[in-house]
């Protein structure tokens, strides 16, 4: 079974013949790891595309399209903004929804087409969503803030970023059609969302409204990619037509098990508890033992629940990866 | 007693210009700074922070609340220093070194001052030693630590360190928070306490203080 079909299978609910996909979601890897795995042996001139086939997982690639250009001013402090009003918003307005930078990134997409349809590997992409883009403008907390005072700003933002994104989806579906895609949001945290249903309802659901059912209607997966504990919300995403969620971080308190059984035809990506990849083989196969269970029961790829940690030391990847195999077909079993 | 309510329903509500107009109409009343501060901010805050410990209320309420709070308690804090009104302690509070993550941690100062806690804010990044300096230097009983990131989460333990090194450990508690700590880690490295958010530590801080 080719690379694409595994991830299409589960993305559809089927067992792939052979095993579940073996993919690092997270396909940006921790700068720190690979630094540490090149002093532990990893060829420090392996390219970041080959890194995942060096390690052994399935080829996948992701597109992160750009939402401001090179020249966008920077936050002045970690979580600052670059702009705290409309006045300001609309001086910033040049640097952002670059179609221009876009075209360019999907030149690459466009380069991968025929190595796509022969099944080689899967294709995804991802957009900032409507909650974590305002943020990158309005900073953190002016962000969180600015559901109360700004709502006319929030508005407007989400309104051109939907127009922005939906130009982009017709030129990606020129190229192809990818299998699945992600809006970035990380708009949960350990103790549950950090924006109440009203407010998601207020701001958020007339964007996903505008972009979700394009992206759906050419088969693409919607899946929202949020770290924290995102459990309470799923219902909440599901009314806006999303169809999965990742990376379900365990040390948030995310129960992928007690998940699946409240949603049984919900996506789920990734789950796999990073910190037991600090601690032992032991712990990775306690984890996988974990997991099994939901991976039989099908729409779920068990990935690590964020990037690889840098203190998994290369050789226990090596193993985290034929188990994340090994555990692949025991999955797919009768 | 009802414009004491109005000031607390309104915190709640994060409207802080009604809030700032009620302390003053309060006071022209006559009544009591302390009183305006506990049985109307404080009270308002407390029921943000048990609302949001319960789940009820999320970060953007709890932000605009505390907002609220902090105007009506600048309104009152000259009143109170003439009527020699104390805080009931005083923490310093940081993200740990390698850490730039801010939020949890300004929540959880937005919910100490919420309970009368005197909080001083050593922002992100911040190394084990300035801790403990700020500590000796401002005669703080309380230490809490943030870190949202596994690599730094480790920065905890050192402070607990140099906390036992500069002799005074026995003399401030150690709290700590943060998305990759728990219970368990909070035993392993000697902290005093750890709580899930940051209602839970304004509630822990309080009793640590009057206790």
């Amino acid at each position: 079974m080719t690379n694409r079909d595994r991830v299409k299978a589960v993305l559809n609910f089927e067992m792939p013949d052979d095993r579940l996909p073996a993919i690092e979601w997270a396909s940006w890897w921790w700068d720190r790891t690979i630094m540490e795995w090149q002093k532990q042996g990893l060829p420090a001139n392996l390219g970041f595309h080959d890194i995942a086939p060096y390690l052994g997982l399935d080829q996948h690639y992701q597109f992160w399209l750009p939402h401001r250009d090179a020249l966008c001013p920077q936050p002045k402090f970690f979580g600052g903004p670059i702009a705290e009003d409309e006045e300001e918003y609309e001086k910033i307005l040049p640097h952002l929804y670059p179609d221009g930078d876009v075209d360019r990134q999907l030149e690459f997409m466009r380069s991968l087409k025929a190595g796509h349809d022969a099944g080689d590997y899967p294709v995804w992409f991802s957009l900032d969503g409507g909650f974590w883009f305002p943020r990158t403008i309005l900073g953190i907390e002016n962000h969180l803030y600015s559901f109360y005072d700004q709502p006319e700003l929030y508005e407007r933002i989400l309104n051109d970023l939907a127009e922005f994104q939906l130009r982009q989806l017709e030129k990606i579906y020129s190229i192809l059609t990818p299998e699945f895609m992600t809006f970035g949001e990380d708009m949960s945290y350990n103790n549950g969302p950090m924006i109440s249903e009203d407010c998601f309802d207020e701001f958020l659901l007339p964007y996903y409204n505008k972009v979700v059912p394009y992206i759906k209607e050419h088969g693409t997966k919607v899946i929202i990619d949020s770290d924290g504990d995102i459990s309470r919300m799923v219902p909440w995403l599901k009314r806006v037509g999303i169809e999965g969620v990742l990376p379900l971080e365990r040390k948030a308190g995310v129960d992928v098990a007690a998940l699946r059984e409240v949603h049984p035809d919900f996506l789920f990506i990734g789950a796999f508890d990073k910190m037991t990849m600090r601690e032992s083989e032991e712990a990775m196969r306690e984890e996988f033992e974990r997991l099994l269970p939901v991976m039989k029961k099908g729409g779920f790829i068990p990935s690590v629940d964020h990037q690889t940690p840098p203190d998994c030391p290369l050789e226990r990847y090596h193993i985290y990866v034929d188990m994340l195999k090994e555990y692949g077909r025991k999955a797919v079993e009768d | 007693m009802s414009i004491l309510n109005d000031i607390s329903e309104n915190l709640q509500r994060g409207k802080a210009k009604v809030v700032k107009e009620l302390i003053q109409q309060a006071l022209d009343a006559g009544e009591k700074p302390e009183t305006i501060l506990s049985e109307g901010l404080l009270d308002g805050m407390n029921i943000i922070g048990a609302k949001f410990k319960e789940g009820t209320v999320y970060v953007p309420e709890v932000l605009v609340a505390a907002r609220a709070m902090n105007q009506g308690a600048a309104m009152l804090k000259p009143y109170l220093e003439e009527a020699g009104v104390k805080s009931i302690g005083r923490a310093c509070l940081g993200t740990v070194q390698g850490d730039l993550h801010d939020i949890g941690k300004n929540l959880v100062k937005m919910m100490l001052e919420g309970k009368g806690i005197e909080v001083i804010d050593l922002g992100t990044d911040v190394a084990p030693e300035t801790f403990i300096q700020t500590a000796i230097e401002q005669d703080c009983q309380l230490i809490c630590l943030s870190a949202l990131l596994t690599t730094t989460m480790g920065v905890m333990g050192e402070v607990v360190k140099k906390a036992e090194e500069a002799g005074i450990r026995d003399k401030v508690k150690i709290m700590i928070g943060g998305a990759p700590v728990d219970e368990a880690f909070c035993r392993q490295i000697g902290a005093d306490v750890y709580t899930p958010d940051a209602a839970s530590a304004a509630d822990a801080a309080k009793a640590l203080l009057t206790a």
